[in-house]
């Protein structure tokens, strides 16, 4: 046992328990919110429950079975349920039964002595819809405008998916119309506003210059009505057919195929289909816009909002924190004023992150904002442009947050390269500058990009400053789109992280909301990831080229 | 332990007649140092040095370790400002300039006066882009020109031959005598007038030390040079003139020859016989 102690083997067990526990937590992390969010998107068997109630009533439910719990006996006594005498525990499922305008609550608990029957009935469809979620029934007949199909589901259903499609390419018609021609003339319209209201404030506004507006404001507006004629005439073309479906409780339901997104049979799927459904499930959950107050739908917005911002703050922060890290380190007299500096600089990556929101808000949004817009866009008022919260000043405020950890590592790296380099620049009648430029800053890169990859994932994971000054629940428009001068820094923008809270904790429903918390979590943590492997992957390419002298 | 006896005189170089180093012209001195204290905060690292390096010979700078010889050096082309404490007091005249004054815009200097350290610091950069870094400072970009200094530097540097063909490789892939031939190298390609060899081999394995040692005998056909070295042998086998220093003084200077035959200090010869060191 001695032996044993002195060999130091107990101190490589130690240490290397510490390793096994770390890469167990690390794993176990990742590998729960992958599960969980990753299963959401598989096409669960739908059943169709037969309950028969104590007192003889007999109920039909359809839905998927979301999880599996035990309840003690006793407690549903408690709760005045009846429970067979003698026993102890009651299985009960959590069944998600969509429908959700018909029922009281989509998610609801069945007991498992309750159950009479349980049948997965191929014919059992599943209706994604653009609103109140989803629909399980079975499919009674397709209404075609004037023709009615009507048979079983083998007949009716390659029919459906060709009046879906149609659909489809009505709605994506629509989609452009609004989201260019319609928007576009929107935009143009509160430009003329906005240049009217600008000479008006500087008394230049002319008779003739108003008539001007109004001559292009004419011609606009009627643009606008012949785009709307024309989308309205997609709308009503949208809403001709529409599909009738029973429900579980036996009612014929007519669903406008305008309202679906989405039809599948998932008891008639075969793996390959299931697998194949999965991925367009999740490729749509990356692609498409939230709907529903973010209950349903995609995330893109917050995913574009996030690596927009990220992005836009590691190019405020890698300058500005390299320049201070090299006057600090190059420049500055070694003396107590340094010293104090670095310690305050140091210091400041322990302020708590909303702390620095609060600043945010208090000086770019307010004052910086205020400042700007009064100088720049005084037409606007009162409303703000840049006085609000936006992307912009989301990426300042990040900068600043992370702007210590960029100064530490720069300087940790520029002190690792060993004055010879520096004495053999300038011996050949190289400035300090020059050597500086030519040597030194090519040679830090590695750490200057160290320092970048730890701004980036603390930035892109922090959420409580945000919601100070910028991030919103639901953003209208992208910081990014077709309008001039193309990139809106103003513009409120989504996060991710702040997707996971709102989705979470924001939500009118909890239980549908869950797994999309899950699923949103894990795309934030992969995000995060690819954008921590880009910079790894940099700074590896720039360390293999400044390879250092090792001696 | 060095025999004096074991040194073989024949083998020397020296075919011209020694120096008269104390009655050299002006014109034929590359430096005049004319009383110089140095201070490393309260410490003296030299006092009252005075002498004359002729230009186009070899002079070596011998002495115990700390004694004040690569501080001398280093004042030669003010590398010593880069040390934050460190206080200068007297005058060096290069081509009756002298360099410590307001004047002089230090890195004009260190392109006259160029140097060499004691290990190898190639830029992580390729072997080229090592040897072009002075002139592409001085902005040449002709590349005709570059390509041509780049060989002629080399080939002065004996390492032509060797790197011919992989001049855009890292030059940190050079072994450590390769890499201090591509230094000095590096040195000669901005054409200085001196070259500062600050125990250029100390670093380095027997053969590259022969290799270097052999290029110094060509260098200084066309620039001057002034060596530190540990090496008694060395400064024995390189130099025209040696200087021995002691404590931060100058304690003899003369041709080489006459220094480590018949030293005329007790010091110096205590010191070459190797009594101490």
């Amino acid at each position: 046992m001695g032996n044993w102690y002195k060999s130091g083997s107990p101190w490589i067990w130690l240490t290397s328990g510490a390793v096994s526990l770390s890469l167990i937590a690390v794993i176990g992390l990742l590998s729960l919110i992958a599960w969980r969010g990753l299963t959401y998107f598989w096409p669960a068997t739908i059943y169709h429950f037969e309950l028969t109630h104590p007192d003889g009533v007999i109920e039909q439910v359809i839905g998927e079975v979301y999880e599996k719990d035990t309840i003690a006996a006793q407690r549903l006594r408690d709760n005045g349920t009846f429970v067979a005498a003698g026993v102890e525990e009651v299985g009960s499922l959590l069944v998600k039964t969509g429908n959700r305008e018909y029922v009281e609550l989509d998610f609801r608990w069945l007991l498992s002595p309750s159950i009479t029957a349980k049948v997965a009935h191929p014919d059992l469809a599943v209706f994604e819809r653009n609103k109140n979620g989803n629909f399980y029934g079975y499919i009674d007949s397709l209404n075609l405008g004037s023709q009615v199909v009507t048979g079983d589901v083998a007949t009716i259903r390659p029919q459906l998916l060709v009046a879906m499609e149609r659909v489809d390419q009505l709605k994506a018609k629509a989609l452009t119309l609004q989201n260019n021609e319609i928007s576009s003339i929107n935009y143009q319209l509160e430009k003329i506003r906005l240049a009217q209201r600008k000479l008006e404030i500087e008394n230049k506004l002319t008779s003739q210059a108003i008539a001007s507006f109004e001559q292009q404001r004419l011609t606009l507006n009627e643009q606008y009505l012949i785009h709307e004629k024309s989308l309205f005439a997609i709308r009503n073309e949208m809403t001709r057919d529409s599909v009738v479906v029973r429900d579980m409780r036996g009612e014929k339901v007519s669903l406008n195929l305008s309202s679906l997104l989405d039809l599948h049979l998932p008891n008639q799927m075969s793996l390959v289909e299931k697998v194949l459904h999965w991925l367009a499930a999740m490729a749509s959950f990356v692609v498409d816009d939230p709907r529903e107050a973010n209950t349903e739908g995609g995330v893109f917005p917050a995913i574009f909002g996030t690596i927009f911002m990220v992005m836009l703050m590691a190019v405020i922060v890698t300058p500005f924190g390299v320049i201070a890290a090299i006057y600090l380190h190059e420049y500055a007299k070694k003396g107590v004023v340094t010293k104090f500096v670095r310690v305050a600089v140091i210091n400041l990556a322990g302020v708590p992150s909303v702390v620095y929101g609060v600043f945010g808000l208090g000086f770019f949004v307010y004052i910086l904002g205020g400042s700007i817009d009064e100088l720049l866009y005084p037409e606007a008022a009162p409303s703000p442009v840049f006085g609000s919260p936006g992307v912009l000043w989301s990426a300042l405020t990040l900068a600043i947050l992370t702007l210590p950890v960029v100064i530490v590592s720069t300087e940790e790296g520029l002190s690792r390269i060993p004055m010879s380099l520096r004495q053999g620049s300038l011996a050949l009648g190289a400035t300090k500058s020059e050597t500086l430029w030519k040597v030194i800053i090519p040679m830090a890169s590695p750490a200057i990009m160290t320092g970048l990859i730890l701004a980036v994932a603390r930035a892109a994971g922090e959420v409580a400053p945000l919601m100070l000054v910028g991030v919103v629940k639901m953003a209208p428009t992208l910081p990014i789109d077709g309008n001039f001068p193309f990139i809106h820094l103003e513009r409120k923008f989504m996060h991710l992280g702040f997707h996971i809270y709102d989705v979470g904790f924001q939500s009118p429903n909890v239980e549908a909301a869950r797994p999309l918390v899950f699923a949103s979590s894990f795309l934030l943590v992969t995000v995060i990831v690819g954008l921590n492997m880009t910079a790894i992957g940099i700074r590896n390419y720039l360390r293999e080229k400044y390879r250092s002298l090792e001696h | 332990m060095i025999n004096i006896e074991s040194l073989q005189f024949d083998e020397f170089e020296h075919d011209k007649p020694a120096t008269d180093l104390a009655s050299l012209s002006d014109s034929e001195s590359a430096f005049i140092i004319d009383d110089l204290n140095l201070y490393y905060g309260d410490k003296k690292a030299l006092s009252n040095v005075s002498m004359r390096i002729p230009k186009g010979q070899v002079t070596a700078f011998i002495g115990p370790s700390g004694c004040g010889k690569s501080t001398l050096l280093r004042c030669l082309n003010r590398m010593n400002d880069l040390i934050d404490n460190c206080c200068i007091e007297g005058d060096i005249l290069l081509e009756q300039n002298n360099i410590f004054d307001r004047s002089v815009d230090v890195a004009t200097l260190r392109r006259k006066v160029g140097m060499v350290f004691q290990r190898p610091n190639p830029f992580p950069k390729s072997i080229y882009e090592n040897v072009v870094y002075g002139l592409r400072l001085q902005g040449i970009k002709d590349r005709r020109r570059l390509d041509q200094a780049v060989e002629d530097s080399l080939r002065g540097a004996a390492l032509w031959e060797e790197v011919k063909d992989r001049l855009h490789d890292n030059a940190l892939g050079l072994s450590g005598g390769q890499q201090q031939r591509l230094v000095i190298a590096r040195a000669i390609a901005i054409e200085p007038e001196v070259l500062l060899l600050d125990e250029p081999t100390s670093a380095l394995d027997p053969i590259s030390t022969l290799v270097v040692e052999e290029l110094i005998s060509e260098l200084k056909k066309k620039f001057t040079v002034v060596i530190v070295t540990h090496n008694m042998q060395q400064a024995a086998r390189v130099s025209d003139n040696t200087a021995f220093m002691y404590m931060g003084e100058l304690i003899e200077y003369s041709d080489t020859n006459t220094l480590f035959t018949t030293p005329a200090k007790k010091k110096t010869e205590d010191y070459i016989t190797g009594r101490y060191g």
